[in-house]
């Protein structure tokens, strides 16, 4: 099983040691599945979680073999080329959004999340930025909150009272 | 005549034949612009779209499904950039044929061949469907669990650059299933002692985090890529052109529709033997293949239309997904309730029909929206990255709070988010793991049954194997595949249609 595309015959920055660690997870998992029945029966809940593991553990250890012969790419670094200082950032603006959305709730930190993550990409003047984030929030809200109503997190948005405040002027 | 019924159900109710429309719509945009996948949009629409009526939500599904095949190819044609895997074999030819001013003209034609393949697949689709679901019924457990891992296996094989990875992610798929209460006994699997993971982990969580979140994620390395525009001329298909082509078109049709019903196989590796099939059939092309050639326009795209019917044989009559898309697709109908496999055609003939009157809609939307709207096109395709990623990215959290309004199934999306990043970044393909954990389930219990009918006793579920014609065809396949290197093969495929063209 060493065939491998063109492609594969470098080896990345990192991914030794991604290998290293799915191999260490493999094995991780390999003894939780012996816990849940050991090898008692083959019907038994644990059969199939210690066949699957046993899978990952095989094949993990053979992508980490060919990672060992391949030599590393040239002209390739780990923070330009496979995890630039932009994914890091974005992961973690990921990260706190999913802290915060319940205590805040949906409207103010998809607001935030948006013009910092626009901002930073899109790099035009703020005003710019928070015309769209505006109107992108806008049209998200309007499908998701009130078409397909999904249910978000309010927060410390009164949002329902504003709702209610607009739908009454209507009437 | 109540097929007909159910066939005309989406066609004469306005919300129905609306939202088959919108997703459609939705589908050429979302498999248009480069970075976004068909596979990414139904895992986030799944999410918002639990709540609804099942028909509803089938409707737009299947148009995104339709129109995201398709709307890969504009791209591909515009920008040499495929919009989808599915479209990669278009680019060889396409993007020659817009370099010479013809955009217009290849977008015409490859709109209404892909309908045509669309429609070829669909007819195989409604006529092949019941005998196989009749033929499945007869099926053993172990031909469904070895159904299973062959499936898992062939897109493993297929999708990544080594047997190994693919492998690994398959199985990584098969245990994030088990995750739970073992559903016969009740016993914990990989709880921790953590109540909350009783239910196990939410699938569509996992779906937007490797599909969602890890491919957005991608797109940050490529932000700064100009975009070239192309001029586009006349976009209505020249009747002789048509006419010229129609049969090349429908023998690529029927090898999409067989390569997409095979399991493991779809759209992107139906275009690509499509190619192939074009450059050996096509003696004397008037333009070398690679240069522009139409034949190499419209094979691929007939082919990729018609795999998505063939898609749905093995989808709707054993519940075995063809590829991650399909995966999505089962996903989203265990969630509204319905169990495809043998009997959805038997218990649930109306489903049936439903979808297939569905796919037939969402196929002449296809010509609709392909045919027009080119100028509203172009403006959209041009949304900077800098915007959409950072929406992506929204929808993809709101998407996986909204499954159980869990701040769990947000995290979960994260977690699989980054590892599929990085499993990317690795050459490990992330399709496996969702055929994994669409397909746990089933290849757990279907092991389990197999192996109680034979009294715990290996040899004898092997002896009982032989005897089966049907179950002897599958382990011979698994074999081969896991000893002749499938990998030789993709390689072997990859070199015969790119390198006379590279």
């Amino acid at each position: 099983m060493s065939s491998q595309s063109p492609s594969l015959t470098t080896r990345k920055p990192g991914e030794r040691i991604f290998c290293f660690l799915l191999v260490l997870g493999s094995v991780y998992l390999f003894w939780q599945a012996y816990k849940i029945s050991g090898f008692s029966s083959l019907s038994s809940p644990g059969a199939f979680p210690l066949a699957a593991s046993a899978a990952m553990v095989l094949a993990s250890c053979i992508t980490f073999l060919n990672t060992l012969k391949a030599p590393a790419a040239e002209d390739v670094r780990f923070v330009y080329h496979c995890f630039p200082p932009v994914v890091a950032f974005i992961m973690a603006l990921i990260l706190i959004y999913s802290v915060v959305l319940e205590s805040l709730g949906f409207v103010l930190t998809s607001f935030v999340f948006l013009f910092i993550s626009i901002q930073f990409l899109y790099r035009r003047s703020p005003l710019t930025t928070l015309a769209i984030t505006l109107l992108s929030l806008i049209v998200v809200y309007i499908i998701f909150r009130l078409v397909f109503q999904v249910v978000l997190p309010e927060g410390i948005m009164p949002e329902r009272e504003i709702l209610s405040s607009i739908t009454s002027l209507w009437r | 005549m109540d097929a007909f019924n159910y066939f005309a159900m989406s066609w004469l109710s306005p919300e129905l034949l609306g939202l088959t429309a919108l997703g459609t719509f939705l589908g050429i945009y979302v498999g248009a612009i480069p970075g976004l996948s068909v596979t990414m949009a139904v895992s986030i629409l799944i999410s918002f779209t639990f709540s609804w009526d099942v028909n509803y939500a089938l409707c737009l599904m299947v148009g995104v499904y339709m129109g995201g095949v398709y709307g890969g190819s504009r791209t591909a044609i515009l920008l040499n950039i495929p919009g989808a895997p599915s479209a990669i074999a278009t680019a060889l030819d396409g993007y020659p044929l817009a370099k010479k001013g013809l955009a217009g003209e290849a977008i015409g034609l490859s709109t209404v061949m892909s309908v045509v393949g669309g429609f070829v697949g669909i007819i195989v689709l409604a006529i092949a469907a019941p005998t196989v679901s009749e033929f499945a019924i007869t099926f053993q457990p172990r031909d469904y669990m070895m159904l299973g891992i062959l499936g898992i296996m062939l897109v493993g094989s297929l999708s990544g650059s080594s047997l190994a990875r693919g492998i690994f992610a398959g199985a990584l798929g098969l245990l994030i299933g088990t995750v739970g209460l073992d559903p016969m006994t009740a016993e914990e699997r990989f709880t921790f002692g953590v109540v909350e993971l009783w239910d196990g982990i939410n699938p569509v969580a996992v779906m937007i985090g490797m599909f969602g979140i890890s491919e957005a994620l991608h797109q940050l390395h490529h932000m700064n890529k100009a975009v070239v525009k192309q001029k586009i001329s006349r976009i209505i298909p020249k009747w002789s052109d048509i006419k010229k082509y129609m049969p090349l078109s429908l023998q690529t049709s029927f090898i999409g529709v067989i390569v997409g019903a095979l399991p493991g196989t779809g759209g992107d590796i139906a275009a690509l033997m499509a190619y192939d099939h074009a450059k050996r059939v096509t003696k004397n092309p008037k333009v070398p293949f690679g240069e522009g050639a139409k034949e190499g326009l419209i094979a691929p795209e007939s082919a990729n239309n018609a795999a998505v019917g063939g898609a749905y044989i093995p989808m709707l009559t054993l519940g075995i997904p063809g590829d991650a898309v399909t995966a999505v697709f089962i996903g989203a109908l265990f969630i509204h309730g319905l169990n495809p496999g043998p009997l959805l055609l038997v218990e649930q003939p109306h489903m049936f029909w439903f979808t297939v009157g569905n796919l037939t809609l969402a196929n002449i939307f296809v010509l609709i929206f392909g045919l027009t709207g080119i100028k509203l096109f172009s403006k959209i395709v041009e949304c900077p990255k800098g915007i959409l990623i950072p929406l992506i990215f929204l929808l993809s959290i709101v998407g996986a709070y909204a499954i159980n309004n869990a701040i769990t199934d947000i995290w979960w999306m994260l977690a699989f988010g980054v590892f599929g990043y990085f499993m990317r970044l690795y050459g490990f393909p992330v399709g496996p793991v969702i055929l994994g954990v669409i397909l746990s389930s089933l290849t757990d219990e279907n092991w389990r049954r197999a192996i109680l009918t034979e009294r715990g006793s290996v040899s004898d579920l092997f002896i009982n194997m032989l005897h089966s014609p049907l179950s002897t065809v599958l382990f011979s396949v698994i074999v081969l595949i896991l000893f002749t290197k499938s990998p030789i093969w993709t390689k072997w495929l990859k070199r015969k249609v790119f390198r006379p063209s590279a």
